[in-house]
């Protein structure tokens, strides 16, 4: 699979990321790099733990991380979780958290294939 | 600029892919460091300081934050010298406006474009090394300029007050006169190619156009009416008296200023068609500082008092140089005068010593203004940074844990080999409420910390306490030595210390290991005689209200031990009674091994001594597997004999011998009867007949019962 084709996968935005970092080689190195990154995993967790200030931070790291890899779907999503969370729990949060998730398993997906 | 080493940026972001995303756009051209919390990067900057070019700069951040890291880089002035960028997608105007009014240079707004994020790195870097240079530059030209005038202007102005008592304020008036017109000239034109440095170094050497003039006598100088001919020759010589005087100083001859005045004294006296003195110098062959402080000269000569002349008025005297009535100059000049005229009326009405300086204080504050801060120049910082490195070296070097406290903000920093050694990070912040930082002292050693660093003053500020430090677990003898530092405010503001910590645990234990070892006998651990005695004198002095009483016994038949069981028999029995002993007197008891089979007891008590002298007694006497012990005992108080150790001594002494000559086995107290008997310790063969009390052996099982002779 080509990372383009990998990109269609889970929406991402693959001619923007490439014209911003350069080169598919670049992209490509640390869209693998993504699957280890932590925040998602902080975010689900301090979730669980009620840590909801942990959980805004996680939840912003993420989509920053999103914004710069061009994984537009999982940003958009990441982007209102964050909102959601800037100020403690709220009502809409609950939502949220699932669609982040549901994107969050495609994107991993995608590079999952794209690594093999 | 060209340098051999990569400059550094510092990267602050949480998400390390963000990190290395960043690091992987500018990697090659330059150094990057990494830190992932506000605290870290606090870390870094107070490690690397102006080392660091830039700092890309997150906001939403664990620990501290990115306003966190602003407010520090603020209160330490480091945001002076050091270019943020902030790279947050926190782009809500109110979080842009706060972090510019923090000194933040410029945003890279999230998703980063590799293109742009170089682009403006580069832009940034190169935009603070140039100001950095600029910054260098004024401040040592202010620097230059305020040693030079200030004082010069001032002694010369003395001189010549001196000398004459009525042209005073002339040498302040040219000074301020052709500072006023080489400023509107070279607004005017750039013919002369006049730079501001040009302008301070002329207007401060006019100070000296008329110093050939201390050489002219005063008779002539200062005489009233017209001069004769023959006067005004002699008059005109102070131009080249003066020129001489500077060219001929064994030093600086080579410095612009002198070289400057010089040219001044020489030609001011010149004329711009020719015609005046010394040299008959024409038009522009004349230099341009001459030619203006020859205007200044006799602009300020027709609007002062002289021992010749009234003041003629400010308007009248402008019209009379225009008119040419009082030489010929460069037109340009002219109307450089007729520019200034009325800020030159308003100046000199007003001037007085006192405003001279403030006009100073003005001249170096819009300087100041046009740069910013000058805190320091390109020159400083490179020593700045030489000093640091020599301190990390040494610091590494010497395996001594060096820290430093600020008060504002509460911070420690640790050098990085004393952070390791006491498992602590190489920054702490609000120290003194850290755990981790108050378990590095007992807590008693903590108090006596305080109160003597609170006790440090600026004439004393050195500290040092001797205590145990915990080192990552281990606790271990240290020497700590501080130092409290106060601010060159008036009054001075009290800021942090910085000290150190030596470990003297080796030395220190092996020093007590050795004290222990010189004061205690090495078979029974007891204390030696010596050791013993010193301890005894010093408890006497110091106790003056207690009672004292000094026993001595020894082993009954002990040669017989060692002669039928061996020596290392003996050894144990010794050993034994040794123990005995320290299991029956109190912490406030002294005990020692003085010779052989000879024990010390120094006891201090408050009310009845024999019910103590008889529980010892009792309790030293017994077995030892199968063999009976039996003790000898004498015992000397000072309330008879007085709180002397040698009395006390030879009268305990005198007390053994007697029991022993009578049997063994029992206590007997000194009294004023054996004055005349031998000493057991050290025995004489004597027959003489002592006048003894005796007690019987049954004061093994406590109930003896004393017959005191006293």
């Amino acid at each position: 699979m080509t990372l383009q084709e990998c990109y269609a996968m889970f929406g991402g935005d693959y001619e923007g990321v490439v014209s911003r970092l350069r080169s598919e080689k670049t992209v490509k190195k640390f869209a693998l790099k993504f699957l280890n990154d932590k925040s998602y995993e902080l975010l689900c967790s301090s979730l669980e733990a009620g840590a909801y200030e942990e959980a805004f931070r996680a939840s912003h790291t993420l989509k920053g991380l999103c914004q710069n890899l061009g994984f537009s779907r999982l940003l958009e999503s990441s982007t209102r979780l964050t909102e959601a969370l800037r100020y403690g729990w709220s009502a809409e949060a609950a939502g949220l958290v699932d669609e982040v998730a549901d994107d969050y398993r495609q994107v991993a997906r995608a590079v999952q294939q794209l690594e093999e | 600029m060209q340098h051999m080493q990569k400059q550094k940026i510092l990267i602050v972001d949480d998400s390390e892919m963000n990190r290395s995303i960043l690091a992987d756009m500018l990697g090659e051209e330059y150094e990057i460091l990494e830190a992932e919390d506000g605290v870290q990067a606090v870390a870094e900057l107070q490690k690397y300081g102006a080392e660091l070019s830039l700092v890309l700069l997150d906001i939403v951040m664990p620990e501290m934050d990115g306003f966190g890291v602003l407010s520090v880089m603020n209160k330490r002035r480091w945001i002076e010298e050091i270019p943020v960028i902030i790279i947050s997608s926190e782009t809500r105007s109110s979080h842009m406006e706060r972090a510019f009014e923090m000194g933040v240079t410029d945003f890279i707004s999230r998703p980063f474009d590799a293109l742009i994020v170089h682009r403006r790195v580069v832009n940034t870097i190169l935009l603070y090394a140039k100001q950095k240079k600029l910054v260098g530059l004024v401040a040592d030209q202010i620097y230059e300029k305020e040693q030079r005038s200030s004082l010069m202007i001032d002694i010369l102005s003395q001189i010549v007050e001196f000398r004459n008592g009525e042209s005073g304020l002339h040498v302040r008036h040219v000074h301020l006169l052709s500072e006023l017109m080489l400023k509107e000239l070279m607004q005017m034109t750039d013919r002369y190619k006049l730079s501001r440095a040009d302008i301070s170094l002329i207007s401060t050497a006019s100070a000296l156009h008329d110093i050939g003039k201390i050489a002219i006598d005063e008779a002539i100088l200062n005489k009233p009416g017209r001069l004769t001919p023959e006067e005004f020759e002699v008059m005109k010589t102070h131009s080249m008296i003066g020129s001489n005087m500077l060219k001929e100083m064994p030093i600086h001859q080579n410095e612009p200023l002198v070289k400057v005045a010089a040219e001044i004294c020489r030609w001011h006296h010149e004329r711009y068609d020719g015609r005046g003195y010394p040299d008959g110098l024409k038009g522009d062959e004349i230099p341009i500082s001459a030619q203006i402080v020859a205007l200044a000269d006799v602009y300020d000569a027709l609007t002062s008092d002289r021992v010749y002349k009234k003041a003629i008025p400010h308007e009248e005297a402008v019209q009379m140089i225009l008119d040419g009535q009082c030489g010929t100059f460069n037109p340009l000049l002219m109307d450089c005068l007729t520019n200034v005229s009325e800020t030159i009326q308003r100046e000199l009405s007003n001037d007085s010593p006192d405003r001279m300086s403030q006009r100073e204080m003005r001249n170096i504050a819009d300087e100041m203004v046009r740069h910013e801060e000058l805190a320091a120049s390109e020159r400083t910082l490179y020593l700045l940074e030489h000093e640091r490195m020599k301190y990390r070296f040494f610091a590494q070097m010497t395996q001594e844990i060096q820290f430093e406290y600020t008060v504002s903000p509460s911070m420690a920093t640790i050098t990085p080999w004393g952070a390791e050694h006491l498992g602590l990070d190489e920054l702490i912040m609000d120290p003194l409420n850290d755990r981790r930082v108050l378990s590095l002292l007992k807590e008693e050693d903590w108090k006596r910390v305080i109160e003597t660093l609170h006790a440090t003053t600026i004439e004393n500020p050195m500290a040092t306490h001797v205590c145990k430090l915990n080192n990552n677990g281990r606790w271990r003898w240290s020497r700590i030595i501080t130092r409290s530092i106060w601010s060159a405010d008036d009054p001075p503001q009290y800021t942090g210390i910085i000290g150190k910590a030596i470990d003297i645990h080796d030395s220190q234990t092996k020093m007590d290991t050795l004290e222990r070892m010189a004061s205690h006998d090495q078979l029974t651990g007891l204390l030696n005689h010596v050791s013993a005695k010193k301890q005894i004198v010093k408890r006497m002095e110091t106790n003056t209200d207690s009672q004292f009483a000094l026993v001595i016994f020894d082993l009954d038949h002990f040669k017989f031990f060692n002669d039928n069981y061996g020596h290392d028999f003996g050894d144990r029995v010794l050993v034994h009674m040794a123990e005995k002993l320290r299991q029956r007197i109190r912490k406030c008891d002294i005990a020692a091994r003085i010779g052989g089979d000879e024990f010390l007891i120094f006891l201090e008590y408050r009310d009845d001594l024999e019910p103590i002298i008889k529980r010892i007694f009792s309790f030293l006497s017994g077995n030892y597997g199968n063999l009976d012990i039996s003790v000898s005992m004498g015992i000397a108080e000072a309330s008879l004999l007085g709180a002397d150790y040698d009395s006390l001594f030879h009268a305990a002494d005198q007390a053994l011998y007697t029991v022993k000559r009578n049997g063994r086995g029992y206590y007997r107290f000194y009294n004023n009867m054996m004055r005349d008997v031998l000493s057991q310790i050290s025995p004489i063969e004597s027959d003489r007949e002592l006048s003894v009390h005796h007690h019987l052996d049954e004061s093994a099982e406590g109930a003896a019962e004393e017959e005191d002779a006293k």
